[in-house]
């Protein structure tokens, strides 16, 4: 296989020592800018440019490229062009010119061996980024641009005032002079400074003298220029004024009429019969990204390659070490190579051993097929890696390769396939296609480009300072949020979300909520903005108002509950020593632990709470809390709010699977909180059910009271269902009167009145009767503590279940009355 | 990026006698240097980009005096004027607090005045206070004069310096000033260690209302 793209680099120009700005953090590296920078030049597409697919940083300030690559260029082709040609060549380099100038970015290095051609014969310009990443040359020290193809005005002005796309028109009229003239190259004899003053001296032509007919004069080949049509020596002349404000910008140039005359699609610049054939293999029809994304997990890696190739040379450390390090960190004495600040070479890389990698794959993979209900079918042909664990499945190549085939044609069909990437997300989501997968997963649709363009980002506001302070704060360990781009993305986000919810404020914690959304469509800022908008409501409903402490706390009371029903052992101690989650766990879930993971893991935490609705983040705080069950247990206050300060080490994948493991076996009710967004009315089942048996709000104070989360009855009836669950899942504590209980109660309850506890002691005992053995060797069931009606008795005894170590204990809301609704209660059997 | 300017050296050699606990809040508008003054008094470290503080933050670092070996148990908290309401959670029962601002910033130095009089109104009234001028290392963009400062604490009879939690400037320093004015006689010694926190607990109900009276 032939290869498809190809590595260059550079340097950025380093700050002298220790520098720092006005607000007294360090200057952003250049590399870094650049970094930041250049990304938008990886959403690129038109048929005669190369595709950009990577940049990456190196140490020393290298910033390394990655773009799409064709062999033949304009400077590798034999003989001149023909007069077809010439007219297509100058047609598709003004397309892809004006292309990029409609982004507002000039070539400025245009020269034949910039003009890559494909192996259908058409022009694709290559390196067409290098100004407009390097800050039009002024994050680097090395001039861009090749001198033998540069308009003179380039020379004249001071190189702080940036290039124009006319710039660009006089290279192409350069390149065409040659090609029509049939010179390889012109004045191949001059050096470089004799160039340079050649090319100032075709100042000296006038109206009489245009510079082509002069350059043709030059070479001795006025019998050629002679003979030329018309127009192109109109359009060549044209490109070739010396005055910028005479010469037309690419756009203009389209319209000439020469482009009309000759009808030059069907001609072809490079005539390679031989590619063809390889261009079929089935890898050929995945898109570049897909296939550098594979490249690299194949074990590709662009820096190795380029140091192999000579490009990337190491000295030997001694050498760098400098004469002088003064203490306040400037360096002297250290001396750099100039010369290799910019090597112009390109260095392809090979695909074979990504081809060698996927032999193994059978060609239908390649085209996973997905039917109209978007069932995936070829299910079946799952490769081994499937049962690993994600972090290795996101190393594998040939599962990596599944996943991104099936999920770019499912992502294809969004949103009509949402159920399939729903079903495919809960294996896991390949990071290629993380960003778009999340939006689908958000339900993210409609005109995001128009919304967002339409908010006000501009608009200084008092919460500016706020967010301005806080983005340089917010993962900056992340060379993407760290760049200048990145932290103008940031704020326009941030400003556009308090812009259009008038109704919240910016909470400091907002930021760090909005860093994976960034990170994950740094190209794409609607998205990225669409996606927060989805995210906050369906997570963090009025989490964000100004007055948000009934939220907070509602919530945190709830985990406390969580925390009760499922490790009963630990709440207790947490109880003891005080460790409410008040003191630790507010950015937690204000955030969803944007704020306390670094961003590869909040990826992977996220993968799996987008798919869970808005009580699952409670169970991740659990899940987090248990992987320090045993520190926890053994500690007082002061230990435990340290281990939490800094938030140790978790697995989460572990974290993750426990969380899931959680969620499923606790009844949703017991998660009810009043300030949740309100369900979806599909999401009910069409079950419409008497209000009491529902869930109702509860106070703040009310929740704080109680110990034992409450069960709604609805959910009950579900448990009791014998239908859905043959072996009991759920077990009722009846505490009412024998009496009453002998009239009815629930299917397979048992009865402790509540006289028999004694409620006044400080450590409740349970008390000793048959019923209670029962209970204990039905510990692992949902307890549910039943009494007439809302009766204080019931979550008094719940309590003392709790504090006795019994898992999974709840309060029946509105008590065993709302069984009575549902005409369930029966005589019960002896036991 | 850490640790620049070097490990300081930690102010916690051994020493037998009197062991002391106290608590001790900092305040202050947000990205003065709060949590990088403690983070350098606590560990040594300076973080270009220490992230910001949601909530708030535990710490605990022990310092000696000649007979007396002072433990500070060290709220920081975050700066944003909304999470205001959080403050008096963690300043009630708090024998010693640092106010911070940002001796680049006029804005900070205002805010700073205002948590000085919630504290005399709302704290212990033997609360022990300091204020600490952060961003000493800064001083070509000083928006606020030293004098100025120093003379707002000397009224105010506050403990006063200018800090650099970058260049470690007078960090240990307003520490031991701190704990050197603090009262040791009425202290509980050695194993009370969880009571400090639990106390902290216990006036959270209390701590509700007077949240809202001072927003």
């Amino acid at each position: 296989m032939e290869p498809r793209f190809a590595g260059m680099t550079f340097f950025a120009t380093s700050h002298a020592g220790d520098v720092c700005g006005t607000n007294g953090l360090p200057l952003t590296p250049n590399s870094i800018t650049i970094y930041g920078r250049s990304q938008i030049l990886r959403t690129f597409s038109h048929p005669n440019l190369c595709t950009y697919l990577d940049i990456i940083r190196g140490k020393h300030e290298r910033t390394m490229i990655v773009s799409e690559f064709h062999a033949q260029t304009l400077a590798l082709l034999q003989e001149p062009l023909p007069l077809l040609g010439i007219v297509k060549l100058c047609h598709q380099t003004l397309t892809a010119l004006s292309y990029i100038n409609s982004h507002d970015i000039v070539h400025r290095c245009l020269a034949p061996d910039n003009i890559m051609i494909n192996a259908k014969g058409n022009v694709k310009l290559f390196n067409y980024g290098l100004y407009y990443m390097t800050g039009k040359g002024s994050d680097v020290s090395f001039p861009i641009g090749n001198p033998r193809y540069m308009a003179p005005e380039v020379f004249l002005v001071d190189s702080q005032i940036a290039s124009g796309p006319k710039v660009d028109v006089w290279s192409l009229g350069i390149i065409l002079t040659e090609q029509a003239l049939g010179v390889e190259q012109l004045w191949p004899e001059l050096k470089l400074a004799q160039l340079m003053r050649k090319v100032l001296s075709l100042i000296n032509c006038n109206s009489d003298t245009s510079v082509f007919s002069r350059i043709a004069r030059e070479h001795s080949c006025w019998s050629k220029y002679e003979s030329l049509p018309q127009s192109l020596v109109h359009l060549i002349n044209s490109c070739l004024q010396l005055n910028p404000l005479d010469r037309p910008t690419p756009k203009e140039l389209l319209e000439f009429p020469i482009f009309k005359e000759y009808s030059f699609d069907e001609y072809s610049l490079a005539e390679r019969p031989d590619t063809l054939v390889e261009t079929t293999h089935h890898l050929n029809s995945l898109p570049l990204q897909e296939l550098y994304y594979l490249w690299r997990l194949a074990g590709g890696d662009v820096q190795s390659e380029l140091k192999k190739q000579g490009l990337i040379r190491t000295m030997p450390p001694i050498l760098s070490v400098p004469r002088l390090v003064l203490l306040e960190g400037s360096v002297l004495g250290k001396r750099r190579d100039q010369t290799s600040l910019l090597d112009l070479k390109i260095i392809p890389l090979s695909l074979e051993s990504l081809r060698n990698r996927l032999a193994p794959v059978p060609v239908s993979a390649y085209y996973p097929l997905i039917t109209t209900k978007s069932d995936v079918l070829n299910d079946a042909e799952e490769c081994d890696a499937a049962d690993l664990p994600l972090i290795i499945r996101e190393r594998d190549t040939e599962y990596q390769f599944r996943r991104v085939v099936l999920f770019r044609r499912l992502l294809e069909g969004y949103p009509h396939t949402k159920s399939a990437i729903v079903r495919e997300a809960r294996k896991d989501i390949p990071p290629l296609y993380r960003g778009r997968v999340w939006a689908a997963l958000l339900e993210v649709e409609g005109d995001i480009e128009a919304h967002y363009r339409e908010t006000d980002k501009e608009t200084p506001t008092h919460t500016d300072r706020q967010i301005e302070v806080d983005i340089p704060r917010c993962h900056q360990y992340d060379e993407l949020l760290s760049s200048r781009d990145g932290h103008r993305k940031f704020k326009r986000v941030l400003k556009a979300w308090v812009e259009r919810n008038p109704q919240y404020v910016y909470w400091q914690g907002l930021d760090s909520l909005c860093a994976p959304f960034i990170y994950l469509n740094f190209n794409n800022e609607a998205m990225a903005f669409a996606c927060l908008s989805a995210f906050i409501p369906k997570y963090l409903h009025r989490f964000f108002l100004k007055d948000n402490s009934a939220v907070i706390r509602e919530y945190l009371a709830k985990f406390t509950h969580v925390i009760a029903f499922h490790d009963p052992d630990l709440s207790n101690h947490l109880q003891e020593i005080g460790f409410i989650p008040e003191l630790f766990a507010i950015p937690w879930f204000l955030t969803m632990f944007s704020h306390v993971f670094p961003l590869p893991k909040i990826l992977h935490l996220w993968d799996q709470l987008l798919l869970g609705d808005a009580s699952f983040p409670l169970y991740v705080g659990l899940a987090i809390l248990q992987q320090h069950r045993d520190t926890l247990l053994s500690s007082g206050f002061n230990e435990c709010i340290l281990l939490f300060s800094d938030l140790p080490e978790v697995d989460i994948e572990r974290c993750l699977s426990d969380s899931v493991a959680f969620y499923c076996c606790t009844p949703r009710s017991t998660t009810f909180r009043q300030h949740e967004r309100c369900p979806s009315k599909a999401g009910l089942k069409n079950k419409p059910c008497h209000p009491d048996l529902e869930m109702s709000a509860q106070t703040v104070a009310e929740l704080q009271a109680e110990s034992c989360p409450r069960i709604s009855g609805a959910d009950l009836l579900d448990l009791l269902d014998s239908s859905k669950f043959p072996r009991p899942k759920v077990m009722v504590i009846d505490i009412r009167s024998p009496e009453l209980y002998n009239v009815g109660s629930a299917p397979g309850s048992i009865n402790i009145p509540h006289s028999r506890f004694d409620l006044t002691q400080e450590i409740p005992q349970l008390p000793s009767c048959p019923e209670v053995n029962i209970l204990l060797q039905n510990r692992g069931k949902i307890l549910v503590v039943a009494g007439q009606g809302d009766s204080p008795c019931a979550i008094q005894i719940a309590q003392i279940f709790l504090r006795n170590g019994l898992p999974k204990v709840c309060v029946l809301h509105r008590g065993i009355d709302v069984l009575q609704l549902a005409n369930l209660l029966t005589k019960p059997t002896a036991i | 990026m850490a640790n620049r300017g070097g490990a300081a050296q930690r102010p916690n050699s051994q020493t037998q006698g009197k062991i002391c606990q106290f608590k001790l809040v900092l305040l202050g508008e947000s990205a003065v240097g709060k949590s990088s003054l403690v983070l350098r008094f606590v560990k040594g470290q300076f973080h270009e980009y220490q992230e910001s503080t949601i909530g708030a933050a535990f710490l605990t670092q022990t310092v000696c005096l000649e007979d007396t070996t002072v433990k500070f148990e060290i709220w920081d908290t975050a700066g944003q004027e909304r999470y205001h309401s959080l403050a008096p959670m963690y300043y009630r029962g708090a024998q010693a607090a640092i106010i911070v601002y940002d001796i680049t910033n006029m804005d900070s130095f205002g805010r700073a005045k205002v948590w000085v009089k919630e504290l005399q109104r709302q704290a212990s009234p033997n609360i022990v206070i300091a204020l600490a001028g952060n961003k000493a290392d800064l001083a070509n963009s000083r928006a606020v004069e030293c004098d100025e400062a120093q003379a707002y604490a000397d009224e105010n009879g506050l403990l006063f310096m200018e800090t650099s939690a970058k260049t470690a400037k007078n960090v240990n320093e307003i520490f031991l000033a701190i704990a050197k004015k603090l009262p040791k006689n009425e202290q509980v010694s050695g194993a009370g260690s969880a009571n400090q926190g639990r106390r902290l607990v216990e006036s959270d109900s209390s701590a509700k209302t007077a949240g809202n009276c001072c927003k």
